[in-house]
């Protein structure tokens, strides 16, 4: 017998004549209001940057960030008009990273990016900008969750720049991720 | 790793006397932790959200057989490879073949107290990995040699300057640098792990079944960098992490986030599906290793198997104002505090872990905390139940207790008893060791007529 016949007899031993716990249902989401205001406010409150912009004001915002810069690292689903002009660098020496999320949750000031735009271009550059579309905000977890039709192979969940309070209790920005994370809100 | 918490007394004792600022740190560290989760707890409808999930989990256990196979069925689908290990040696043999197979010269570590219990470090230690913890707390006790002393925050028994000190010592930076420049040394050598290991290894926060989704919890990047950098990615989850549904996550996510540090939800969570797709970056390969180690044991304990829903927060931890004297090195094994006192019984053994639930004043605040109402202060009585009724407890205790029971069963002897200690010498006398308590207060005067008698009188003065 294998570890994993022992392990699941054991559990089916131990669960012998035990009450079966109901699964409970999810709650109702509370009625979907705009949750613009709300997400920015709570990317605010979290350490984040974040705009609401028209593509035109996030591609200018964007310039205005790599001014300077020896170039940008890009996720693969930012679209051609946000590259224009800038110089592309890997993850690994570029000081400014955009990435174009799946989606943002208001609730909890968050933004789900998908491996499937590229993983390094969200962690390793210390700066980090993200472009939502304003369609693709969602009130909260659950409405987005039961929104999401399929899985990337690695979904990440950024709601502020790296923090750590590791270090006498004193709270550091930019311990291993971006320690900057601006969000452009797409009009 | 192996359980000293049979030293727990001494240990504290001895703690408490040669480091007083260890008792310092975990106070202001705790307090502050507490603080943001009362904070966070009366924002949102808490007892609603802590019912539904005691709820789901209870669902998760009660059919967790039917749920361990179905999560095994969506891994393998997801291209996740899937190993079962009852002990240490089955999790040390996996690594072993992995970092021979794959040439491991370097692994990254995401902080997990599970591989604190299977011995990770020194397995790979001693087949000549380099091993990076990333977590800047668990990075900083690597450094130190010492073990996490809590489930969130592992370094929370450091001062400031102890830290300073250490890196001074290891990097030559300033005895009085900043915070944010300790921080930026250690964030360049693990920048440096991160883009050359090999290997990357995590615990898990959840298991989803029904999606084979792996959640980890974070905020400083480290597991979202040591689950997408290195070629291979080995998860270990301890069997009671499994939920039903992904849905449950938006319960879960930002309940434990609440519980934990007092976020609306931590600054990083991964969800892991498997090794990267084609064309994409990420891991080549993801192993998911489904630990037992006790848990079964504790599954089938009529009472204790309520310990499997404890989502690692630490809340109850930061509640407890018994932990808060020392943090948990004392407690002697990876869990400590209250649901250490009630978790290490289960998975050591009672005779093992003796101690620990005396470790307690019984107030409650840990059962208010806990996030799915894990009844420790009832499970704390359990075990002390079952301590005696082994014979744990020791002798002068028994003996001690056995006479008190007879005087207090026989009205006679406890007649004679309350008149004899009232001609005794007052205890603020007998023992110098009370000055502390007798100091501000008043001399302890026992009255001159006993409790019975005074009833008696009182009770004749009515019917007269």
């Amino acid at each position: 017998m294998d570890a994993r016949t022992r392990i699941l007899n054991r559990v089916r031993r131990a669960l012998e004549g035990r009450p079966k716990a109901l699964l409970p249902e999810h709650p109702h989401s509370p009625f979907p209001e705009d949750p613009i205001p709300l997400l920015l406010a709570r990317l605010a409150e979290n350490g984040a940057e974040p705009h609401l912009l028209s593509p035109e004001g996030a591609q200018a915002l964007l310039r205005e960030l790599a001014q300077g810069l020896p170039g940008v690292a890009f996720g693969q689903g930012v679209p051609t008009p946000f590259r224009e002009g800038l110089n592309p660098l890997p993850p690994e020496e570029a000081p400014l990273g955009v990435s174009w999320a799946l989606f943002a949750v208001a609730e909890t000031g968050t933004l789900a990016l998908s491996s499937a735009d590229g993983r390094r271009a969200q962690l390793l550059p210390p700066t980090h900008l993200v472009l939502v579309e304003r369609e693709r905000v969602y009130p909260t977890l659950l409405q987005a969750f039961q929104d999401l039709k399929e899985l990337p192979s690695a979904l990440g969940l950024h709601s502020g720049p790296s923090k750590s309070a590791d270090i006498g209790q004193v709270m550091v920005k930019g311990v291993h991720g971006p320690g900057r994370l601006i969000v452009a809100v797409l009009t | 790793m192996r359980a000293k918490a049979k030293l727990y007394p001494k240990e504290a004792a001895r703690l408490l006397r040669e480091k007083p600022g260890v008792r310092e740190a975990v106070t202001g560290a705790t307090l502050h932790f507490d603080r943001n989760r009362l904070k966070a707890y009366a924002e949102v409808p808490i007892a609603e959200w802590r019912e539904r999930a005691k709820a789901v989990k209870d669902h998760a256990l009660s059919h967790l057989d039917q749920y361990l196979e179905l999560a095994e069925k969506r891994l393998k689908e997801n291209g996740v490879q899937v190993h079962y290990a009852e002990e240490p040696e089955d999790a040390h043999r996996l690594l072993r073949e992995i970092v021979e197979r794959r040439g491991v010269k370097r692994a990254v570590k995401a902080k997990s107290m599970l591989t604190e219990e299977l011995g990770v470090n020194p397995l790979l230690a001693s087949l000549g990995v380099e091993v990076y913890e990333t977590d800047l707390g668990e990075y900083l006790i690597q450094l130190l040699g010492e073990p996490p002393s809590h489930i969130v925050g592992p370094a929370i028994h450091l001062s400031l300057k102890e830290i300073q000190t250490l890196f001074h010592e290891r990097f030559g930076t300033p005895l009085d640098a900043s915070p944010e420049a300790l921080a930026q040394v250690a964030r360049k050598v693990l920048r440096e792990a991160f883009l050359t290991a090999e290997l990357g290894i995590s615990g898990a926060n959840f298991l989803v079944a029904e999606t084979g989704t792996l959640a980890l919890m974070e905020n400083e990047g480290n597991i979202r960098l040591s689950t997408s950098l290195p070629k291979v990615h080995v998860a270990f989850v301890g069997i009671e992490k499994l939920l039903p549904r992904f849905q449950d996550l938006a319960l879960f996510l930002p309940l434990t986030a609440r519980a934990a540090t007092g976020q609306r939800l931590s600054t990083f969570v991964s969800l892991i599906q498997g090794p990267a797709r084609k064309g994409e970056e990420g891991p080549e390969e993801v192993h998911v290793v489904l630990v037992d180690h006790g848990r079964t044991a504790l599954l089938a304990d009529p009472e204790a198997w309520e310990t499997l829903r404890c989502l690692r927060c630490g809340a109850c931890l930061n509640a407890c104002p018994v932990y808060r004297q020392t943090g948990g090195h004392p407690y002697g094994y990876v869990y400590s505090g209250p649901i250490g006192a009630v978790l290490d019984p289960g998975l050591l053994s009672l005779e093992e872990a003796y101690p620990l639930p005396y470790a307690s004043t019984l107030c409650g605040a840990c059962l208010e905390a806990c996030p799915v109402k894990i009844p420790i202060p009832k499970l704390l009585l359990t075990w002390r139940h079952r301590a005696v009724a082994e014979g744990l407890s020791p002798a002068w205790e028994r003996a001690m207790l056995a006479a008190y029971r007879r005087v207090m069963e026989s009205p006679a002897l406890y007649r004679l008893f309350s008149k004899a200690l009232r001609g005794l010498p007052l205890p603020q006398d007998l023992l110098p060791l009370l000055r502390a308590w007798t100091e501000g207060r008043g001399p302890l005067k026992p009255s001159p007529k006993p409790f019975h008698q005074l009833w008696r009188e009182m009770e004749e003065g009515h019917g007269r």
